[in-house]
Protein backbone atom coordinates (compact mmCIF):
# COMPACT_ATOMS: atom_id res chain seq x y z
CA UNK A 1 0.00 0.00 0.00
CA UNK A 2 2.22 2.40 1.02
CA UNK A 3 4.78 0.95 -2.25
CA UNK A 4 1.73 2.11 -4.28
CA UNK A 5 1.33 5.75 -2.34
CA UNK A 6 4.69 6.33 -3.14
CA UNK A 7 4.77 5.47 -6.58
CA UNK A 8 1.68 7.28 -6.98
CA UNK A 9 3.28 10.33 -5.76
CA UNK A 10 5.73 10.06 -7.98
CA UNK A 11 4.12 10.07 -10.77
CA UNK A 12 1.44 12.98 -10.07
CA UNK A 13 3.29 15.63 -10.65
CA UNK A 14 3.88 14.78 -14.00
CA UNK A 15 0.89 13.56 -14.60
CA UNK A 16 -1.01 16.90 -13.53
CA UNK A 17 1.25 18.79 -16.01
CA UNK A 18 -0.30 16.53 -19.04
CA UNK A 19 -3.47 17.37 -17.26
CA UNK A 20 -2.59 21.25 -17.71
CA UNK A 21 -1.78 20.87 -21.25
CA UNK A 22 -4.88 19.31 -22.09
CA UNK A 23 -6.65 21.86 -19.83
CA UNK A 24 -4.49 24.57 -22.33
CA UNK A 25 -5.37 23.09 -25.50
CA UNK A 26 -9.16 22.61 -24.65
CA UNK A 27 -10.05 25.92 -23.84
CA UNK A 28 -7.84 27.71 -27.15
CA UNK A 29 -9.70 25.29 -29.19
CA UNK A 30 -13.24 26.13 -28.05
CA UNK A 31 -11.83 30.06 -27.71
CA UNK A 32 -11.10 30.11 -31.37
CA UNK A 33 -13.04 27.51 -33.27
CA UNK A 34 -16.54 28.17 -31.71
CA UNK A 35 -16.75 32.05 -33.23
CA UNK A 36 -14.88 30.25 -35.98
CA UNK A 37 -17.59 28.01 -36.86
CA UNK A 38 -19.91 31.19 -37.38
CA UNK A 39 -18.59 32.41 -40.48
CA UNK A 40 -18.07 29.66 -42.14
CA UNK A 41 -21.75 28.46 -41.54
CA UNK A 42 -22.75 31.99 -42.83
CA UNK A 43 -20.68 31.39 -45.43
CA UNK A 44 -21.60 27.64 -46.49
CA UNK A 45 -25.12 29.63 -47.15
CA UNK A 46 -23.70 32.86 -48.46
CA UNK A 47 -25.29 33.81 -52.10
CA UNK A 48 -21.55 33.94 -53.52
CA UNK A 49 -20.57 30.68 -55.31
CA UNK A 50 -16.90 31.49 -54.82
CA UNK A 51 -17.33 31.49 -50.79
CA UNK A 52 -19.93 28.82 -50.16
CA UNK A 53 -17.85 26.66 -52.38
CA UNK A 54 -15.16 27.40 -49.98
CA UNK A 55 -16.84 26.93 -46.69
CA UNK A 56 -18.37 23.82 -47.67
CA UNK A 57 -15.21 21.93 -48.89
CA UNK A 58 -13.44 23.34 -46.04
CA UNK A 59 -16.31 21.98 -43.51
CA UNK A 60 -15.96 18.46 -46.22
CA UNK A 61 -12.58 18.09 -45.30
CA UNK A 62 -12.02 18.72 -42.14
CA UNK A 63 -15.10 16.77 -41.10
CA UNK A 64 -14.29 13.79 -44.02
CA UNK A 65 -10.77 12.69 -42.19
CA UNK A 66 -9.34 11.61 -38.95
CA UNK A 67 -8.02 14.51 -36.37
CA UNK A 68 -5.33 11.93 -36.19
CA UNK A 69 -4.60 12.33 -39.95
CA UNK A 70 -4.46 15.89 -40.07
CA UNK A 71 -2.16 16.34 -37.02
CA UNK A 72 -0.06 14.31 -38.69
CA UNK A 73 -0.30 15.86 -41.81
CA UNK A 74 -0.02 19.25 -40.70
CA UNK A 75 3.08 18.03 -38.51
CA UNK A 76 5.07 16.37 -40.65
CA UNK A 77 4.04 17.69 -43.75
CA UNK A 78 4.00 21.25 -43.59
CA UNK A 79 8.08 21.14 -43.23
CA UNK A 80 8.69 18.46 -45.50
CA UNK A 81 6.28 20.42 -48.67
CA UNK A 82 7.76 23.81 -47.56
CA UNK A 83 11.36 22.99 -47.49
CA UNK A 84 11.75 23.03 -43.77
CA UNK A 85 10.66 27.07 -44.36
CA UNK A 86 6.92 26.44 -42.00
CA UNK A 87 7.78 24.35 -38.99
CA UNK A 88 5.71 24.75 -36.08
CA UNK A 89 6.07 22.94 -32.43
CA UNK A 90 4.06 19.92 -31.47
CA UNK A 91 1.48 22.28 -29.37
CA UNK A 92 1.16 24.92 -31.71
CA UNK A 93 0.45 22.31 -34.60
CA UNK A 94 -2.10 20.55 -32.33
CA UNK A 95 -4.19 24.07 -31.42
CA UNK A 96 -4.93 24.87 -34.84
CA UNK A 97 -6.08 21.56 -36.69
CA UNK A 98 -8.05 21.32 -33.55
CA UNK A 99 -9.49 25.14 -34.48
CA UNK A 100 -9.86 24.18 -37.88
CA UNK A 101 -11.32 20.60 -37.20
CA UNK A 102 -13.86 21.89 -34.61
CA UNK A 103 -14.72 24.72 -36.29
CA UNK A 104 -15.79 22.63 -39.00
CA UNK A 105 -18.13 20.83 -36.89
CA UNK A 106 -19.50 23.51 -35.05
CA UNK A 107 -20.22 25.17 -38.70
CA UNK A 108 -22.23 22.34 -39.05
CA UNK A 109 -24.31 22.32 -35.55
CA UNK A 110 -25.20 26.32 -36.61
CA UNK A 111 -26.40 25.20 -39.40
CA UNK A 112 -28.46 22.43 -38.69
CA UNK A 113 -29.83 25.22 -35.58
CA UNK A 114 -30.51 27.96 -38.12
CA UNK A 115 -32.65 25.12 -40.10
CA UNK A 116 -34.41 24.67 -37.26
CA UNK A 117 -35.51 28.25 -36.55
CA UNK A 118 -39.36 28.57 -37.98
CA UNK A 119 -39.90 30.28 -41.05
CA UNK A 120 -42.31 32.73 -39.48
CA UNK A 121 -39.47 34.39 -37.83
CA UNK A 122 -37.74 35.43 -40.71
CA UNK A 123 -41.12 36.24 -42.24
CA UNK A 124 -41.86 38.49 -39.47
CA UNK A 125 -38.36 40.06 -39.65
CA UNK A 126 -39.50 40.81 -43.21
CA UNK A 127 -42.14 42.13 -42.89
CA UNK A 128 -40.29 44.57 -40.29
CA UNK A 129 -38.11 45.60 -42.90
CA UNK A 130 -35.37 44.47 -41.32
CA UNK A 131 -32.31 43.54 -44.06
CA UNK A 132 -30.68 40.19 -44.21
CA UNK A 133 -27.91 41.56 -41.78
CA UNK A 134 -30.15 42.22 -39.26
CA UNK A 135 -32.79 39.26 -39.49
CA UNK A 136 -29.71 37.24 -38.85
CA UNK A 137 -27.74 38.87 -35.97
CA UNK A 138 -31.02 40.02 -34.32
CA UNK A 139 -33.42 37.13 -34.94
CA UNK A 140 -31.88 34.48 -35.85
CA UNK A 141 -28.00 33.63 -34.38
CA UNK A 142 -29.64 34.37 -30.86
CA UNK A 143 -32.46 32.12 -31.03
CA UNK A 144 -29.59 29.47 -32.58
CA UNK A 145 -27.41 29.96 -29.63
CA UNK A 146 -29.93 28.26 -27.61
CA UNK A 147 -30.65 25.65 -30.06
CA UNK A 148 -27.13 24.38 -30.51
CA UNK A 149 -26.35 24.56 -26.86
CA UNK A 150 -26.46 20.91 -25.95
CA UNK A 151 -25.18 19.65 -29.58
CA UNK A 152 -22.41 21.91 -29.08
CA UNK A 153 -21.64 20.99 -25.32
CA UNK A 154 -21.50 17.57 -26.27
CA UNK A 155 -18.74 18.39 -28.74
CA UNK A 156 -16.93 20.04 -25.80
CA UNK A 157 -17.01 16.72 -24.26
CA UNK A 158 -15.72 14.62 -26.92
CA UNK A 159 -13.21 17.32 -27.49
CA UNK A 160 -11.81 16.64 -24.01
CA UNK A 161 -11.23 13.11 -24.84
CA UNK A 162 -10.20 14.00 -28.56
CA UNK A 163 -6.98 16.18 -26.87
CA UNK A 164 -5.24 12.56 -26.21
CA UNK A 165 -4.85 12.51 -29.77
CA UNK A 166 -2.07 14.75 -30.03
CA UNK A 167 0.30 12.52 -28.05
CA UNK A 168 1.11 10.82 -31.03
CA UNK A 169 2.58 14.09 -32.64
CA UNK A 170 4.64 14.00 -29.11
CA UNK A 171 2.67 17.04 -27.10
CA UNK A 172 3.11 16.00 -23.64
CA UNK A 173 -0.14 15.54 -22.36
CA UNK A 174 -2.01 13.24 -19.97
CA UNK A 175 -2.06 11.20 -21.85
CA UNK A 176 1.65 10.49 -23.34
CA UNK A 177 2.55 11.05 -19.49
CA UNK A 178 1.03 8.19 -18.42
CA UNK A 179 1.76 6.11 -21.55
CA UNK A 180 5.35 7.06 -20.88
CA UNK A 181 4.95 6.15 -17.01
CA UNK A 182 3.39 2.33 -17.96
CA UNK A 183 5.56 1.95 -20.50
CA UNK A 184 8.32 2.01 -18.50
CA UNK A 185 7.27 0.81 -15.24
CA UNK A 186 4.95 -1.94 -16.71
CA UNK A 187 2.34 -0.87 -14.21
CA UNK A 188 -1.10 0.42 -14.98
CA UNK A 189 -1.31 2.75 -11.85
CA UNK A 190 -0.91 6.06 -14.59
CA UNK A 191 -3.69 4.56 -16.75
CA UNK A 192 -6.26 4.38 -13.77
CA UNK A 193 -5.27 8.02 -12.88
CA UNK A 194 -5.79 9.47 -16.51
CA UNK A 195 -8.87 7.69 -16.80
CA UNK A 196 -9.99 9.08 -13.11
CA UNK A 197 -8.98 12.78 -14.18
CA UNK A 198 -10.68 12.28 -18.01
CA UNK A 199 -13.58 11.47 -16.34
CA UNK A 200 -13.60 14.24 -13.61
CA UNK A 201 -13.47 17.07 -16.28
CA UNK A 202 -16.21 15.43 -18.28
CA UNK A 203 -18.12 15.15 -15.38
CA UNK A 204 -17.37 18.72 -15.17
CA UNK A 205 -18.54 19.53 -18.33
CA UNK A 206 -21.54 17.80 -18.00
CA UNK A 207 -22.61 19.70 -15.42
CA UNK A 208 -21.81 23.17 -16.79
CA UNK A 209 -24.09 21.73 -19.94
CA UNK A 210 -26.39 21.21 -17.78
CA UNK A 211 -26.47 24.13 -15.74
CA UNK A 212 -25.86 26.42 -18.86
CA UNK A 213 -29.36 25.05 -20.44
CA UNK A 214 -31.14 25.39 -17.53
CA UNK A 215 -29.95 29.17 -17.66
CA UNK A 216 -30.97 29.73 -21.59
CA UNK A 217 -34.28 28.01 -20.89
CA UNK A 218 -35.35 30.82 -18.04
CA UNK A 219 -37.40 32.93 -20.35
CA UNK A 220 -40.09 30.28 -21.11
CA UNK A 221 -41.44 28.10 -18.50
CA UNK A 222 -43.91 25.85 -20.55
CA UNK A 223 -41.04 24.31 -22.66
CA UNK A 224 -42.07 25.93 -25.65
CA UNK A 225 -40.86 29.99 -27.36
CA UNK B 1 -60.50 58.93 -49.76
CA UNK B 2 -57.03 58.48 -51.45
CA UNK B 3 -55.72 54.73 -52.61
CA UNK B 4 -53.19 53.34 -51.05
CA UNK B 5 -52.92 50.05 -52.14
CA UNK B 6 -53.63 49.07 -56.18
CA UNK B 7 -52.78 45.68 -57.11
CA UNK B 8 -53.37 45.41 -60.42
CA UNK B 9 -53.78 41.83 -62.75
CA UNK B 10 -52.34 39.78 -60.07
CA UNK B 11 -50.67 36.24 -60.93
CA UNK B 12 -49.16 34.07 -59.04
CA UNK B 13 -47.93 31.02 -60.69
CA UNK B 14 -46.34 27.97 -58.58
CA UNK B 15 -44.47 25.54 -60.85
CA UNK B 16 -47.71 23.25 -60.74
CA UNK B 17 -50.74 25.24 -59.64
CA UNK B 18 -52.13 28.59 -60.22
CA UNK B 19 -53.01 30.83 -56.86
CA UNK B 20 -53.77 34.30 -58.04
CA UNK B 21 -55.08 34.31 -61.68
CA UNK B 22 -55.74 38.09 -62.72
CA UNK B 23 -56.64 39.74 -59.89
CA UNK B 24 -57.54 43.05 -59.11
CA UNK B 25 -57.65 44.74 -56.05
CA UNK B 26 -57.23 48.24 -54.21
CA UNK B 27 -57.83 49.83 -50.81
CA UNK B 28 -58.41 53.33 -49.72
CA UNK B 29 -57.06 55.24 -47.20
CA UNK B 30 -58.68 54.36 -43.72
CA UNK B 31 -61.01 51.30 -45.12
CA UNK B 32 -61.21 47.81 -43.14
CA UNK B 33 -61.33 45.21 -45.95
CA UNK B 34 -62.50 41.64 -45.38
CA UNK B 35 -61.03 39.13 -47.90
CA UNK B 36 -62.81 35.58 -47.19
CA UNK B 37 -63.01 32.33 -49.01
CA UNK B 38 -62.28 28.59 -49.15
CA UNK B 39 -59.15 27.26 -48.12
CA UNK B 40 -56.94 27.49 -50.53
CA UNK B 41 -58.71 30.23 -52.92
CA UNK B 42 -55.56 32.48 -52.64
CA UNK B 43 -56.14 35.12 -49.80
CA UNK B 44 -53.53 34.60 -47.74
CA UNK B 45 -51.47 34.61 -51.16
CA UNK B 46 -53.01 37.67 -51.99
CA UNK B 47 -52.16 38.95 -48.42
CA UNK B 48 -48.69 38.32 -48.58
CA UNK B 49 -47.70 39.37 -52.21
CA UNK B 50 -48.71 42.99 -50.32
CA UNK B 51 -45.61 42.99 -48.76
CA UNK B 52 -43.56 41.08 -50.72
CA UNK B 53 -43.54 37.88 -48.97
CA UNK B 54 -45.12 36.29 -51.79
CA UNK B 55 -43.74 37.84 -55.64
CA UNK B 56 -46.14 37.90 -58.25
CA UNK B 57 -45.66 35.91 -61.22
CA UNK B 58 -47.21 39.35 -63.48
CA UNK B 59 -49.00 42.40 -62.72
CA UNK B 60 -48.57 45.65 -61.28
CA UNK B 61 -48.61 46.71 -57.32
CA UNK B 62 -48.47 50.39 -56.32
CA UNK B 63 -48.38 50.65 -52.22
CA UNK B 64 -48.92 54.49 -51.01
CA UNK B 65 -47.99 56.11 -54.54
CA UNK B 66 -45.05 53.42 -54.68
CA UNK B 67 -44.82 51.08 -57.92
CA UNK B 68 -42.44 48.18 -56.94
CA UNK B 69 -43.49 45.34 -59.34
CA UNK B 70 -44.84 46.13 -63.17
CA UNK B 71 -44.46 42.69 -64.76
CA UNK B 72 -46.46 41.60 -68.12
CA UNK B 73 -47.50 37.78 -67.92
CA UNK B 74 -44.20 36.15 -69.54
CA UNK B 75 -42.20 38.55 -67.96
CA UNK B 76 -41.17 36.12 -65.31
CA UNK B 77 -37.08 36.03 -64.48
CA UNK B 78 -36.52 33.41 -62.29
CA UNK B 79 -37.67 29.43 -62.14
CA UNK B 80 -40.10 30.27 -59.82
CA UNK B 81 -42.31 32.25 -61.95
CA UNK B 82 -41.35 35.61 -60.51
CA UNK B 83 -41.08 38.89 -61.88
CA UNK B 84 -38.42 41.14 -61.50
CA UNK B 85 -38.54 43.77 -58.45
CA UNK B 86 -36.86 46.82 -57.06
CA UNK B 87 -33.78 45.83 -55.68
CA UNK B 88 -34.04 44.66 -52.08
CA UNK B 89 -33.26 47.80 -50.21
CA UNK B 90 -35.72 49.87 -51.95
CA UNK B 91 -38.39 46.83 -51.76
CA UNK B 92 -37.53 46.50 -47.65
CA UNK B 93 -38.32 50.08 -47.49
CA UNK B 94 -41.86 50.25 -49.39
CA UNK B 95 -42.39 47.10 -47.42
CA UNK B 96 -42.14 49.06 -43.91
CA UNK B 97 -45.14 50.69 -45.21
CA UNK B 98 -47.38 47.53 -44.04
CA UNK B 99 -47.70 45.96 -40.65
CA UNK B 100 -48.20 42.62 -41.16
CA UNK B 101 -49.75 40.18 -38.21
CA UNK B 102 -49.80 36.15 -38.92
CA UNK B 103 -52.03 33.21 -37.80
CA UNK B 104 -49.20 31.97 -35.99
CA UNK B 105 -47.83 35.31 -34.23
CA UNK B 106 -44.34 34.52 -34.76
CA UNK B 107 -43.20 36.31 -32.15
CA UNK B 108 -39.05 36.86 -31.32
CA UNK B 109 -38.97 34.71 -28.79
CA UNK B 110 -35.98 35.78 -27.49
CA UNK B 111 -36.80 39.08 -26.47
CA UNK B 112 -39.60 40.54 -24.39
CA UNK B 113 -42.65 41.76 -25.44
CA UNK B 114 -41.15 45.51 -25.28
CA UNK B 115 -37.90 44.17 -27.28
CA UNK B 116 -40.32 42.93 -29.54
CA UNK B 117 -42.07 46.21 -30.56
CA UNK B 118 -39.19 48.33 -30.28
CA UNK B 119 -36.42 46.07 -32.03
CA UNK B 120 -37.31 47.56 -35.37
CA UNK B 121 -38.20 50.86 -34.92
CA UNK B 122 -34.75 51.01 -33.45
CA UNK B 123 -32.86 48.82 -35.84
CA UNK B 124 -34.64 49.94 -38.97
CA UNK B 125 -36.22 53.55 -38.47
CA UNK B 126 -32.77 54.37 -36.62
CA UNK B 127 -34.99 56.49 -33.29
CA UNK B 128 -33.59 56.60 -30.11
CA UNK B 129 -34.67 53.71 -27.52
CA UNK B 130 -36.56 55.71 -24.96
CA UNK B 131 -38.59 57.30 -27.95
CA UNK B 132 -39.25 53.54 -29.18
CA UNK B 133 -39.97 52.49 -25.56
CA UNK B 134 -41.96 54.84 -24.63
CA UNK B 135 -44.25 54.55 -28.22
CA UNK B 136 -43.79 51.02 -27.36
CA UNK B 137 -45.42 51.37 -24.10
CA UNK B 138 -48.07 53.25 -25.57
CA UNK B 139 -48.97 50.19 -27.98
CA UNK B 140 -48.84 48.27 -24.69
CA UNK B 141 -51.50 50.14 -23.27
CA UNK B 142 -53.77 50.11 -26.29
CA UNK B 143 -53.91 46.58 -26.65
CA UNK B 144 -54.75 46.38 -22.87
CA UNK B 145 -51.14 44.24 -21.84
CA UNK B 146 -48.73 47.00 -20.45
CA UNK B 147 -48.13 45.19 -17.71
CA UNK B 148 -46.12 42.16 -19.37
CA UNK B 149 -43.66 44.83 -21.31
CA UNK B 150 -40.89 43.13 -19.35
CA UNK B 151 -42.49 39.56 -19.92
CA UNK B 152 -41.01 36.97 -22.64
CA UNK B 153 -43.51 35.95 -25.04
CA UNK B 154 -43.70 32.13 -23.96
CA UNK B 155 -45.26 33.19 -20.55
CA UNK B 156 -48.38 34.55 -22.53
CA UNK B 157 -51.01 33.05 -24.23
CA UNK B 158 -52.72 32.87 -27.22
CA UNK B 159 -54.72 35.83 -27.44
CA UNK B 160 -52.19 37.94 -25.20
CA UNK B 161 -49.41 37.25 -28.41
CA UNK B 162 -51.49 38.47 -30.87
CA UNK B 163 -51.95 41.57 -29.67
CA UNK B 164 -48.93 41.90 -28.28
CA UNK B 165 -48.25 41.15 -33.00
CA UNK B 166 -50.41 43.31 -34.05
CA UNK B 167 -48.37 45.96 -30.94
CA UNK B 168 -45.27 45.17 -33.01
CA UNK B 169 -46.91 45.87 -36.14
CA UNK B 170 -48.13 48.81 -35.35
CA UNK B 171 -45.16 50.29 -33.82
CA UNK B 172 -43.22 50.91 -37.49
CA UNK B 173 -46.11 53.32 -38.35
CA UNK B 174 -47.34 51.05 -41.26
CA UNK B 175 -49.94 52.87 -43.72
CA UNK B 176 -51.31 50.07 -43.86
CA UNK B 177 -52.18 46.78 -41.34
CA UNK B 178 -52.59 43.20 -42.85
CA UNK B 179 -53.54 40.58 -40.89
CA UNK B 180 -53.48 37.14 -42.11
CA UNK B 181 -56.03 34.75 -40.08
CA UNK B 182 -55.50 36.73 -36.61
CA UNK B 183 -57.88 34.43 -34.90
CA UNK B 184 -57.51 30.82 -36.68
CA UNK B 185 -54.86 29.47 -33.92
CA UNK B 186 -56.56 30.97 -30.98
CA UNK B 187 -59.33 28.84 -28.74
CA UNK B 188 -62.97 30.29 -29.57
CA UNK B 189 -63.37 31.47 -26.06
CA UNK B 190 -60.55 33.72 -26.76
CA UNK B 191 -60.65 35.17 -29.64
CA UNK B 192 -62.83 38.05 -29.16
CA UNK B 193 -59.92 40.11 -26.99
CA UNK B 194 -58.25 39.86 -30.25
CA UNK B 195 -60.92 40.85 -32.27
CA UNK B 196 -61.84 43.90 -29.74
CA UNK B 197 -58.64 45.36 -30.73
CA UNK B 198 -59.25 45.11 -34.43
CA UNK B 199 -62.45 46.80 -34.30
CA UNK B 200 -60.84 49.91 -31.92
CA UNK B 201 -58.27 50.17 -35.20
CA UNK B 202 -61.31 50.17 -37.49
CA UNK B 203 -62.11 52.47 -35.24
CA UNK B 204 -59.49 54.66 -35.52
CA UNK B 205 -59.80 53.84 -39.16
CA UNK B 206 -56.35 52.17 -39.40
CA UNK B 207 -56.07 50.80 -43.04
CA UNK B 208 -56.47 47.32 -42.60
CA UNK B 209 -56.54 44.36 -44.85
CA UNK B 210 -58.04 41.18 -42.94
CA UNK B 211 -58.02 37.53 -44.58
CA UNK B 212 -60.79 35.91 -41.54
CA UNK B 213 -62.90 33.57 -41.09
CA UNK B 214 -65.06 35.70 -38.43
CA UNK B 215 -68.18 36.19 -40.38
CA UNK B 216 -69.31 38.46 -37.33
CA UNK B 217 -66.47 40.70 -36.95
CA UNK B 218 -66.31 41.29 -40.94
CA UNK B 219 -69.79 42.55 -40.86
CA UNK B 220 -69.64 44.47 -37.57
CA UNK B 221 -66.37 46.30 -38.92
CA UNK B 222 -65.31 45.72 -42.65
CA UNK B 223 -66.25 48.52 -45.07
CA UNK B 224 -65.83 45.94 -48.25
CA UNK B 225 -65.79 42.15 -48.40
CA UNK B 226 -63.44 40.54 -50.67
CA UNK B 227 -64.82 37.08 -51.90
CA UNK B 228 -62.28 34.53 -53.51
CA UNK B 229 -62.13 31.62 -55.00
CA UNK B 230 -59.84 29.40 -57.08
CA UNK B 231 -57.06 32.13 -57.22
CA UNK B 232 -59.70 35.20 -58.45
CA UNK B 233 -61.78 37.24 -56.45
CA UNK B 234 -65.55 36.50 -57.57
CA UNK B 235 -67.58 38.70 -55.43
CA UNK B 236 -66.83 42.07 -53.50
CA UNK B 237 -69.00 44.17 -51.92
CA UNK B 238 -70.38 45.23 -48.69
CA UNK B 239 -70.97 43.02 -45.89
CA UNK B 240 -74.48 43.43 -46.12
CA UNK B 241 -74.55 42.41 -50.09
CA UNK B 242 -72.10 39.55 -49.40
CA UNK B 243 -73.28 37.89 -46.63
CA UNK B 244 -76.93 38.55 -46.72
CA UNK B 245 -77.54 39.06 -50.67
CA UNK B 246 -74.91 36.71 -52.16
CA UNK B 247 -74.56 36.98 -55.93
CA UNK B 248 -73.21 33.93 -57.58
CA UNK B 249 -73.32 30.47 -56.58
CA UNK B 250 -69.61 29.91 -55.25
CA UNK B 251 -70.88 32.65 -52.56
CA UNK B 252 -74.04 30.53 -51.77
CA UNK B 253 -71.95 27.66 -51.15
CA UNK B 254 -69.43 28.89 -49.10
CA UNK B 255 -71.83 30.41 -46.56
CA UNK B 256 -73.42 27.60 -46.69
CA UNK B 257 -70.78 25.39 -45.52
CA UNK B 258 -69.79 28.36 -42.77
CA UNK B 259 -73.40 27.90 -41.40
CA UNK B 260 -73.05 24.16 -40.93
CA UNK B 261 -69.91 24.29 -39.44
Amino acid sequence: MAETLRYVGEIMPFLLQGTLIMIELFVLTLLFSLPLGLPVTLGSTCRFKVVRFICKCFIWIFRGTPLLLQLFFFFYMLPIISNGAISLGPFPTAVIVFVLNYAAYFAEIYRGGMNSIDSGQYEAAHSLGLNKHQTMMGIIVPQTFRVVLPPVTNEAIVLIKDTALVSCIGVGDLMRNSKGFVSRDVNLTAYIIAAAIYLIFTYLMTRLSAYLEKRVSEYDSKGEW
Amino acid sequence: MPTILEMKNIVKEYPTITALSDVDFKVDEGETVAIIGPSGSGKSTLLRCINCLTRITSGTITLDGKTFVDSKPGDAINSNHEAAYLPDKQLLEICCETGMVFQHFNLFPHMTCLGNITYAPIKVKKRPKEEAEKRGMELLELVGLADKAAEYPGRLSGGQKQRIAIARGLAMDPRIMLFDEPTSALDPEITGEVLAVMKELAREKTTMVVVTHEMGFAKEVADRVVFMDHGSVVEEGTAEEIYDHPQSERLNDFLGSLLQS
